[in-house]
């Protein structure tokens, strides 16, 4: 079964045709990384995976509902219960602790629940850093709590735009690593956005964008 | 078309009320329409059959009791719903099983309007009935009743009403209803009750306690206990009545057990699960709330009702030696019109104000402007009864002239072959043995 279905899937800003036609089939539970020059079309691609941008046209349906007929009401409860995205910049709040922060991401899900929020935390390998402020964290760490954040909803589809984008090679490791573990036991499909040609052969297909067009695919893992 | 405009309150509480009897039984739209339908126009027609069969005090107490028993029967559900059992994981008990069944739905339909009904006969007692009156409020309320079913479906879905939450709407939407019409408001008669029920309540005490009333107990601490006899225990004591069944209908919404999710072995599920069940708990509090919220409504309409007081400014008048007072039949004013007409009569710097009022029965009577029991603040007219300022008592017009009670203090008078009253010695054998009735208290 597809996690992630396009056809002709197109988006415009104005006259800038930011994606061309896309037919795309993700199925579940694959690790599909996304490549491509700046503007190539990766983000916008990722934003209307993730139900943060409308598509112009054709069809996109993820986890078989059609994003494009859901209300800003439907698409708010697809991200909150269907999604996890993980960004370069982190977007944490600066003044909650991690435990906090994870907790934040359940209150806007449901209810928060802070036994729940440590063991997603001591999960990624964060139970020492519980009661940390983001500044007080090296960017792995940070990063690594975004991911508890971003799992902590058992979200079908996690994204990530640049996760390891600023990270030193050894955090990048251990980053990519544990999303491979955490894709392992809970089973979620990964899209991921990348620049680095090492970051994306950790997925199982690359797919590379040149000015908004799917100009190639290769699987990068049997 | 100003009768008409009288009826708007009490039209829109059946609107009201049919809205949240249809969320309320979601299954039984068309069993509780028609029974809501049909209960106002039976409670309609039956109270205005009876104000024209027994004119008088009778129908407005019968229907002010109907209210009063809904408001007691109100404090039992409320009661019962805090000792609820788990809503969630049992089998459903005897009692949620009736509440859902269309026969309770109807029921409690046809009550709650027809006794909205007999409000609405109440609120246009005194006025002239017309075909087109009729025709205008039952078109009203068909229209009310469409405007309900519509805005039903537009209410948001996690919108649940629960059974006892539609009870403390229902009976605040008729207190709120009644409120309108002094002989049927329900919170001046409680507030009586609660200070009668204080005062006797510390005299038994005192007596089995045998504690005499005035041997130990040095003077300024009578003062203190005195405060127990006061208009603002009543006020407070019913207050405290008046609003504890919404109160405690969310009370009982808010300690509602929530779902056991600990057999879920996803974090995220379980979550969403206690989420869902909060949101709607959320929701439940919105009848009850609004209970509340009509129920302090009603309860200004009862300190500041609409009604204007006939309340005349009274006029001078003097005594004879003897100290008989006389007033004209047909003087200044025509004590014979059915209204309250004040005079004043003044003596040694103080004063004493009296009515003279001709009763339904073509009676005259003449009365202190105060009563035996509370401070004299007067008595104004409205809607068949005088009403007494101080603990806002109604009286009826037919029992003006009797003495006790809250009732003013009948002033014997002989009437003089042109008409005119004589008061015999009024300041002597009224006023003065009045104000030392007072004192002695």
């Amino acid at each position: 079964m597809a996690t992630i279905e396009t056809s002709s899937l197109t988006r415009s800003y104005g006259d800038i045709c930011a994606l061309k036609p896309i037919d795309l089939t993700v199925p579940q539970g694959e690790w599909l990384s996304v490549m491509g020059h700046s503007g190539s079309g990766k983000s916008t691609l990722m934003n209307l995976m993730g139900g943060l941008d409308r598509p112009s046209g054709g069809s996109l349906r993820v986890g078989g509902q059609d994003l494009s007929t859901l209300s800003e009401d439907g698409l708010a409860r697809f991200r909150r219960e269907f999604v996890g995205i993980i960004f370069q910049q982190h977007h944490l709040v600066p003044y909650l602790t991690a435990t906090e922060n994870v907790m934040l991401s359940q209150y806007f899900h449901s209810v928060p629940d802070e036994a729940e929020a440590r063991l997603a935390l001591e999960r990624v390998g964060l139970g020492h850093r519980l009661k940390n402020r983001p500044g007080e964290l090296s960017g792995g760490e940070q990063q690594r709590v975004c991911i508890a954040r971003a799992i902590i909803n058992s979200p079908k589809l996690l994204l990530g735009d640049e996760p390891t984008g600023n990270l030193d090679h050894k955090s990048t490791i251990m980053v990519m690593e544990l999303l491979r573990e955490l894709r392992a036991e809970d089973r979620f499909t990964v899209v991921m956005v990348t620049h680095n040609e090492e970051v994306a052969a950790w997925g199982d297909r690359t797919i590379y964008l040149d000015d908004g067009v799917l100009v190639r695919e290769e699987r990068t893992r049997s | 078309m100003a009768a008409f405009a009288k009826l708007i309150p009490q039209l829109f509480s059946f609107g009201a009320m049919l809205l949240l009897l249809l969320r309320g039984f979601p299954g039984h739209r068309l069993p509780v329409t028609a029974a809501s339908l049909a209960g106002l126009a039976a409670g309609a027609a039956g109270t205005s059959a009876l104000l024209g069969s027994l004119p008088g005090e009778f129908s407005f107490q019968l229907i002010r009791g109907v209210v009063g028993t809904g408001f007691l029967l109100l404090w039992g559900v409320a009661v019962g719903a805090l000792y609820r059992g788990p809503a969630d994981g049992s089998p459903p008990s005897r009692w949620s099983r009736l509440v859902g069944s269309t026969s309770y739905a109807a029921l409690l339909a046809l009550a709650a309007s027809s006794t909205a009904g007999a409000i609405c006969a109440c609120r246009l007692s005194g006025t002239e009935p017309t075909a087109l009156l009729y025709l205008g409020a039952g078109a009203a309320a068909l229209l009310l009743a469409a405007a309900a079913w519509g805005a039903e479906r537009l209410l948001p879905a996690p919108l649940a009403v629960t059974p006892a939450g539609l009870w403390a709407a229902l009976v605040a939407l008729l207190l709120y209803s009644s409120s309108h019409l002094i002989r049927l408001d329900l919170f001046a008669p409680l507030t009586m009750k609660v200070m009668k029920f204080t005062h006797d309540f510390v005299h038994q005490f005192f007596e089995s306690m045998l504690i005499p009333d005035h041997l130990f107990i040095l003077p300024h601490l009578w003062g203190y206990i005195g405060l127990l006899f006061g208009k603002e225990v009543g006020f407070w004591g019913g207050l405290v009545l008046w609003f504890t069944p919404p109160l405690l209908v969310i009370l009982a919404i808010r300690f509602e057990r929530l779902p056991s999710v600990a057999h879920i072995r996803q974090g995220a599920q379980r979550r969403k699960l206690l989420a869902a069940a909060i949101k709607s708990r959320r929701f439940k509090l919105v009848a009850p709330v609004f209970a509340v919220l009509l129920s302090a409504a009603a309860l200004y309409r009862s300190q500041v009702p609409s009604v204007e007081y006939w309340d005349p400014k009274p006029l001078p008048v003097t005594a004879s030696a003897a100290g008989d007072i006389f007033i004209p039949r047909k003087g200044e004013v025509d004590i014979e019109d059915g209204k309250l007409h004040k005079f004043l009569y003044q003596r040694g710097g103080k004063e004493a104000r009296f009515f003279v009022l001709m009763t339904p029965q073509g009676e005259l009577t003449v009365d202190l402007d105060a009563c035996a029991i509370c401070k004299p603040d007067g008595y104004g007219q409205a809607e068949g009864t005088v009403i007494c300022y101080y603990c806002v008592t109604l009286i009826p017009l037919e029992t003006v002239g009797k003495p006790g009670g809250c009732n003013p203090v009948p002033v014997p008078f002989t009437e003089k072959e042109d008409g005119a009253l004589t008061l015999i010695n009024t300041w002597a054998n009224t006023v003065q043995s009045t104000a030392k009735a007072e004192e002695g208290k």
